[in-house]
């Protein structure tokens, strides 16, 4: 690839014919514009912004639907030399404290010049938006129709300068914002177009996913706009209200190239009839990314096998490891490989004892499974350390640390958040994994981690076993580690939803139930186990149980759960 | 209430897991948080097959399926006969 300084001029190298962005509604709404085209909307919006007197540096809040018009903001505040961040939507049932509290804190501490909202943003909810002495608020129109286009010197020349700031998964409150320059996403994007063989005249993305989050913004925006790929895109909102409609819009766009969360391979196909399965044609898809850890075969099975029938290929499904703090992936597993990502079985007991991947046959007794993301991309190492931070050698799992030639700088005015997640050089993910072969196995949280009598439990293994029970709802079950004074460690602990209230009548049966099935399965005790009905437990703003948030509340309703 | 709109609302007291909930034509549901988007997508397609219709997508938002009543004035606005 061509060497750009920064990300503007990348666009501004693309073919002006070429087809960028195709926002995909229905097969009837579908709105394409050009390279050419976007970026003559961007530099509107880049002289809306300038009126306001956003200058190089100044932050710029896009609170606006998924679209053209808040990409080309977003790119217009790139090429004044601004600093543009996206902010999630406020959805139709949110609650105006709770969106307060999602963004007052963002919005303060990015101090933004500008926050710009679309014309339809919920009046009830502008009380809400945390605006700095000054800050403005604006709407965002599509710039006007004077063709006033400025002339735009590239004010985000300097490839080492801020591009934009992405956030952090996690419960909306506590999002970091990660500042990335340019030239460190431009390294990503060059890694990750090599790793992926991207072909600028044949691939084709199709993404629903949001601009808020990295896989949305990394490889469903920049790369494609660095890379001059063409880009389908529809709005999260109406993929998940129609998730089948993804395979409509693979099918009529020939798309290649797609990421999605591991729910996502399940989602599609439970709520895809089988009897319409058929009609789709996913045959020009040579990769769909799994891009959320740890990675769940399982999940990435029900998609092969559900789709086998539309030309789906064998080894189409693969899986990467990836956060906002490297600007994105960190691994890629290898796309030519025709049975997907690796996978090795583990000796569970030696597992949970001792932190030690010690193999054993596909299928055995006591067995788990671990499924690869992959291999380092250039210029990435990792290193697998123990509480004590010594380096682990192969095959024992610990934190994984990275290092790389496009890792963040730091958090966007957190210099205390920065310190503790790099060291040395090393960022800490608090990610737990090993190394074996040379790929990478994530494995689960490091903070998640319950440790009985000097045992490591990972809470995944309890979850799964629990959430088999027929009472409870499938995925709405987090174990955790509570210390217990009495016992001078932690007790594990159980919070399951069940499947319906009735079943709250009579508890009794249903917790000795889960409880046998647990120690049975991995030969650990439970404390307790907690029932409680639908929607009980806290969800992240990826829709995941929220571990932390759930605690909080249980230690609400059960004080005896606080007792230190 | 409609015989369509009764097995409407017996789906969503087993999608949502409360079947002992009195809820009617006119009870908030998105809005309420009793149905979430994860959900919309299936109720979508119940909707579809109880009025054999195909709703496309991006014609509807979330407040159009608030209530059981919403649900089918939007299916009889932009619903499209099934083929």
């Amino acid at each position: 690839m061509v060497r750009y300084r920064n990300l503007i001029e990348a666009l501004e190298a693309a073919p002006g014919d070429r087809p960028f962005v195709t926002a995909w509604v229905n097969e009837d709404g579908q709105e394409t514009v050009t390279f050419a085209e976007f970026r003559r909307r961007a530099r509107l919006q880049a002289g809306v912004l300038r009126r306001q007197s956003v200058n190089s540096g100044d932050r710029v809040i896009i609170i606006m639907p998924q679209g053209i018009l808040a990409m080309t903001v977003f790119v217009g505040a790139m090429m004044l030399g601004a600093v543009p961040a996206f902010i999630a939507y406020p959805n139709d049932k949110i609650e105006p404290a709770k969106y307060r509290f999602g963004v007052a804190g963002l919005t303060a501490n990015l101090n933004a010049k500008v926050v710009v909202i679309d014309e339809e943003f919920p009046d009830e909810m502008l009380g809400y938006v945390s605006l700095g002495e000054d800050t403005r608020l604006i709407r965002a129109g599509d710039g006007g129709s004077t063709g006033g286009e400025e002339e735009l010197r590239n004010a985000a020349d300097q490839g080492d300068g801020l591009a934009f700031i992405q956030h952090s998964a996690g419960t909306t409150g506590l999002q970091k914002g990660v500042a990335l320059t340019h030239a460190s996403v431009l390294r990503q994007l060059e890694h990750l177009a090599q790793a992926l063989k991207i072909d600028t005249a044949t691939d084709r993305i199709y993404s629903w996913l949001p601009l808020y989050h990295d896989m949305g913004l990394i490889a469903c925006f920049m790369l494609p706009m660095a890379y001059h790929v063409p880009l389908v895109m529809q709005s999260p909102l109406d993929w998940v209200m129609h998730p089948e409609t993804m395979l409509q819009v693979i099918s009529e766009h020939k798309c290649t190239l797609a990421w999605l969360p591991n729910f996502a391979f399940q989602f599609v196909p439970r709520r895809t009839r089988p009897n319409r399965r058929a009609q789709y044609d996913l045959s020009s898809v040579r990769v769909l990314i799994n891009c959320s850890e740890p990675v769940r075969m399982s999940s990435m099975q029900e998609f092969q096998n559900a789709f086998t029938g539309t030309g789906l290929k064998a080894g189409a499904l693969q899986t990467s490891y990836a956060m906002a703090e490297n600007v994105f992936a960190v691994t890629q597993s290898d796309i030519d490989q025709p049975t997907g990502p690796s996978r090795i079985w583990a000796d569970g007991k030696q597992f949970r004892n001792s932190h030690r991947v010690v193999r054993v046959e596909e299928g055995s007794a006591g067995s788990i499974s671990f499924t690869s993301s992959g291999r380092l991309l250039p210029n990435h190492e990792i290193r697998i350390v123990s509480d004590s931070g010594a380096p682990l050698g192969e095959s024992q799992a610990g934190e994984i640390l990275i290092k790389s030639d496009c890792l963040f700088g730091g958090y966007y005015n957190r210099t205390d958040l920065t310190a503790k997640a790099i060291v040395d050089g090393w960022y800490y993910t608090g990610d737990l994994g090993f190394c074996a072969g040379g790929e990478l196995y994530v494995v689960g949280r490091k903070k998640d981690i319950i440790i009985v009598g000097g045992e490591n439990i990972y809470p995944q293994d309890i979850e799964e076993i629990a959430a088999s029970h027929r009472a409870v709802h499938d995925g709405r079950v987090i174990a955790m580690g509570v210390y217990n004074p009495d016992l001078g460690t932690e007790e594990i602990i159980i919070v399951a939803e069940v499947e319906s209230e009735d079943v709250l009548a009579n508890t009794v049966e249903v917790e000795r139930e889960i409880r046998g099935q647990v120690t049975a399965g991995l030969g650990v005790t439970i404390g307790t186990v907690f029932l409680k009905p639908p929607k009980w437990i806290v969800k992240s703003t990826a829709g995941k149980p929220a571990r932390s948030a759930t605690l909080e509340k249980l230690q609400k309703e059960h004080p005896e759960l606080n007792a230190e | 209430m409609t015989e369509e709109a009764k097995q409407m609302i017996e789906y969503i007291l087993r999608r949502i897991r409360k079947p002992t909930l009195a809820i009617d034509e006119n009870t908030p549901l998105v809005s309420s948080g009793l149905v979430d988007s994860m959900a919309l997508g299936e109720v979508m397609l119940t909707l579809e097959d109880l009025t054999n219709t195909r709703i496309p997508p991006g014609a509807v938002k979330p407040k159009d399926m608030d209530t059981v009543a919403k649900m089918f004035a939007t299916a009889q606005r932009v619903g499209r006969p099934r083929k």
